[in-house]
């Protein structure tokens, strides 16, 4: 195990991350490098500390100790542009979070526009692309509050890689929905799988992880407990929380 | 005598060691020149007829008090009248200066003549030995003193006598509160102290006071303004009111003060201005509600304007100050936090009453910078509106789902333009009625600010009623035109703010 060299060729790397609430230690120290276009899901009881690995990824979260390294750039560095870092990670969040005040095309065209990145026409060409790569070319002009919760995290997912971002990071992203709309969701994300994107994916949906994933990591109070290929985790589980884990949810 | 709350009393004793100061500084530096440095001159001895040529064509900045009917008051048209300014302005024009009169409070013109920021004062102000020691006076120009009315028609008590058993009032802190307790147990009445003129007035028409002792010329005016009383005693001795200046300065208008009051009691101008003011009317009988609505409305407008200019003003910097203090409330820093918390503690943990009275009355006696009623009655109300504007817009931003910010951040969006785009928006729309709300708050304390002497619509109302004593219809009509205001305004809103915020 090389704990503490950084893989300079992973587009993350994460090097003794720990997390505190206060005094709560919710992450232990976590060692994880992500190579570029790989798929890792993780997966792990409620209250592991998924999520809160997940923002540490794009530091929403403050880090407590370890580094978090993206693209070659340090986040715990005082000195890096967290914005700029943060351009090329896209998040999508359990609860959608679309902006309510906005249409689903300003939703998407409001980074690339506030940051420069393209004039108007061109941000509205390109969210009309994206809208069209998720099916939801037709609702460029409704409000989020009109949408299914399937359409409102596919045009979650368009806004996230509005900027181009080289990495996607998911969150539970259909746990908030229906089940007759996951699959659409889980569509978007394994079309982008397909095309190469490098990709955190946190979920419940172990049938999905299993098709989709590279590599699985299954987080247990704060640790990585134990980590492989789908095949490995899914049907030759060494330890006795995964497998404890899932003979619940299978 | 006029009344001298405690406020005005403790003043003395700063006003003497202000004035000391103030003589020292002036001595080191030379500031008031000779005049300043020679001896007042004795106020007197000037014979009738006399022009005192050195203030020819000179214009004095002249202070006054905001109300102290029959001396200074606004007339139905907003204009500056009563016996000082009439005597003030026929002074001038017989001795060929000009006055810039400044109605500023009895408090703040005191301290604006302290200061030499005015020339002199004229405010219905008694000669009193302490005062001497820091102003040189007139020759007398007034001789007040205490009398006792009845109602109109009230046939029993004829003089003091009469009273045995019964209640009576006066002005709390004045001269008469002063005879009346002197003579009470002589007599067997009890003593009712109250505010202000016109409240005391009411309470004898009511019948809960059967008397009352007021200074005489207040008590005169309202006779001949059909107040509803009668005089039945004569005058008691009492004090006599002079024209101010400071002590060692402007000694030529003092002199030309003297030789024009002169000037005019010789020539029975005098007599006239007082009988203006004075004499029993012509036993006119009042006029109707609707011609009340139409006399005073030239005046009730110019208060509604300055309540609306001073809610425009005070909310605009409330805005500000609860923008600025919403975002410290919800930002990281626990300075900033702090800074705001504290700020927004002490403007809602104090009454606004006291804000306005520490504004207009303390803070000049700290600073030595006198302030007038209108930034006084703004910071007052823009402070303490900005207090409740830093909760609204704290409750606003906070009541925005976090998600929001961390979807905007995940972006790259920077903070300030996640606040501008995202959050701020969406929380201005939960603010809106808040601020509407906030907004008729705001309205309605500005009639707080009538104790302060700031003329606005309440304050008219006072006045109007102070001068013609129709209390309740007078409140009526200011009532109804707040209440106009109000709704128009909130409907206002309202259709704006479901314009704006679908
Ligand atoms: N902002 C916070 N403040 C304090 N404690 C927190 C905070 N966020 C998370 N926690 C705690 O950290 C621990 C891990 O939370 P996290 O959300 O990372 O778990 P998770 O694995 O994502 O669970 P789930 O599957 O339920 O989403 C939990 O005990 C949670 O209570
Ligand atoms: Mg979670």
């Amino acid at each position: 195990m090389s704990a503490t060299a950084t893989d300079k060729s992973a587009k993350i790397s994460v090097r003794g991350l720990k997390k505190s609430f206060g005094s709560n230690e919710v992450l232990k120290g976590l060692d994880v490098d992500v190579a570029e276009g790989e798929v890792v899901c993780v997966i792990g009881p409620s209250g592991s500390g998924k999520s809160t690995f997940l923002r540490c990824l794009n530091k929403l979260e403050d880090i407590t100790a370890g580094t978090v390294t993206v693209n070659g750039f340090d986040l715990t560095d005082a000195k890096v542009d967290l914005n700029t870092v943060r351009q090329n990670i896209g998040m999508v969040f359990q609860h959608f979070n679309l902006f309510p005040h906005m249409s689903v095309i300003q939703n998407i065209m409001l980074a690339p526009v506030e940051l420069k990145k393209l004039d108007k026409a061109g941000a509205r060409e390109k969210a009309m692309e994206l809208l069209r790569r998720v099916g939801l070319a037709e609702k460029a002009d409704a409000r989020p509050a009109s949408l299914s919760g399937g359409q409102k995290q596919r045009v979650a997912i368009a806004r996230a890689l509005a900027m181009n971002p080289g990495i996607m990071l998911f969150d539970e992203a259909t746990s908030a929905l229906d089940p007759e709309m996951v699959g659409e969701v889980l569509q978007v994300i394994r079309d982008l799988a397909a095309e190469g994107m490098t990709m955190v994916v946190v979920t419940h949906e172990m049938g999905f992880a299993r098709e989709v994933a590279d590599r699985v990591i299954f987080m247990d109070a704060g640790y990585i407990c134990e980590e492989g290929t789908p095949e490995a985790i899914f049907s030759n589980a060494q330890q006795p929380r995964l497998q404890e884990f899932l003979a619940k949810v299978l | 005598m006029r009344k001298l709350p405690p406020i005005r009393r403790r003043r003395g004793g700063s006003f003497a060691a202000l004035a000391a100061f103030f003589t020292v500084v002036i001595m080191f530096f030379g500031m008031g020149g000779a005049t300043a440095l020679s001896m007042p001159a004795p106020a007197s001895a000037v014979s009738a007829g006399v022009q005192a040529a050195d203030v020819n064509g000179k214009t004095f900045a002249i202070a006054t008090d905001t109300t102290f009917a029959p001396f200074e008051f606004r007339d139905g048209s907003g204009e500056l009248v009563g016996i000082d300014m009439d005597l003030i302005r026929a002074i001038a024009k017989d001795q060929g200066f000009e006055v810039d009169i400044k109605s500023l409070g009895f408090d703040a013109a005191l301290q604006a003549l302290q200061s030499n920021q005015v020339a002199g004062v004229i405010a219905g102000m008694s000669i009193t030995d302490e005062r001497k020691k820091i102003f040189d006076f007139s020759a007398p120009y007034f001789d007040s003193g205490v009398q006792m009315a009845v109602a109109k028609n009230d046939q029993d008590i004829k003089s003091y006598e009469g009273l045995t058993g019964k209640t009576v009032t006066a002005k709390r802190g004045s001269e008469g509160e002063t005879f009346a307790n002197s003579i009470k147990d002589q007599y067997g009445f009890k003593v009712k102290a109250l505010a202000d003129s016109a409240t005391m007035y009411d309470d004898v028409k009511a019948g809960n006071s059967v008397a009352v002792f007021d200074d005489y010329p207040v008590l005169a005016y309202g006779v001949s303004q059909n107040n509803g009383l009668k005089i039945v005693t004569e005058k008691e001795q009492g004090s006599s009111y002079g024209f101010a200046v400071n002590k060692g300065a402007n000694a030529d208008l003092l002199t030309a003060f003297d030789a024009g009051l002169a000037n005019l009691k010789a020539n029975g101008e005098y007599d006239k201005i007082l009988d203006k003011y004075l004499a029993k009317a012509e036993s006119t009988e009042q006029g109707g509600f609707f011609e009340l609505v139409k006399d005073s409305f030239p005046a009730l407008m110019k208060g509604l304007w300055l309540t609306i200019v001073a809610t425009v003003l005070s909310l605009a910097v409330a805005l500000v100050l609860g923008v600025l203090f919403g975002f410290f409330k919800v930002s990281e820093s626990k300075i900033l936090r702090g800074v705001a918390t504290t700020y927004v503690a002490i403007f809602r943990g104090t009454p606004l009453l006291v804000q306005a009275f520490f504004f207009y009355f303390g803070l000049p006696q700290m600073t030595g910078q006198p302030i007038d009623v209108l930034t006084a009655g703004v910071l007052t109300l823009s402070l303490n509106a900005g207090a409740y504007m830093t909760e609204i817009v704290r409750g606003g931003i906070q009541s925005v789902d976090p998600g929001q910010l961390e979807a905007s951040r995940s972006l790259g969006l920077s903070y300030v333009t996640s606040m501008r785009r995202v959050v701020v928006p969406q929380a201005i729309k939960i603010m809106t009625p808040s601020f509407i709300n906030q907004f008729v708050i705001t309205l309605k304390d500005t009639s707080l600010l009538a104790v302060i002497g700031f003329a606005e619509l309440t304050y008219q109302g006072q006045q109007i009623y102070a001068s013609n004593f129709r209390t309740g219809e007078t409140l009526l009509i200011v009532a109804a035109l707040y209440f106009i205001v109000i709704t128009a305004l909130t409907q206002l809103s309202n259709v704006l703010d479901r314009k704006f915020n679908k």
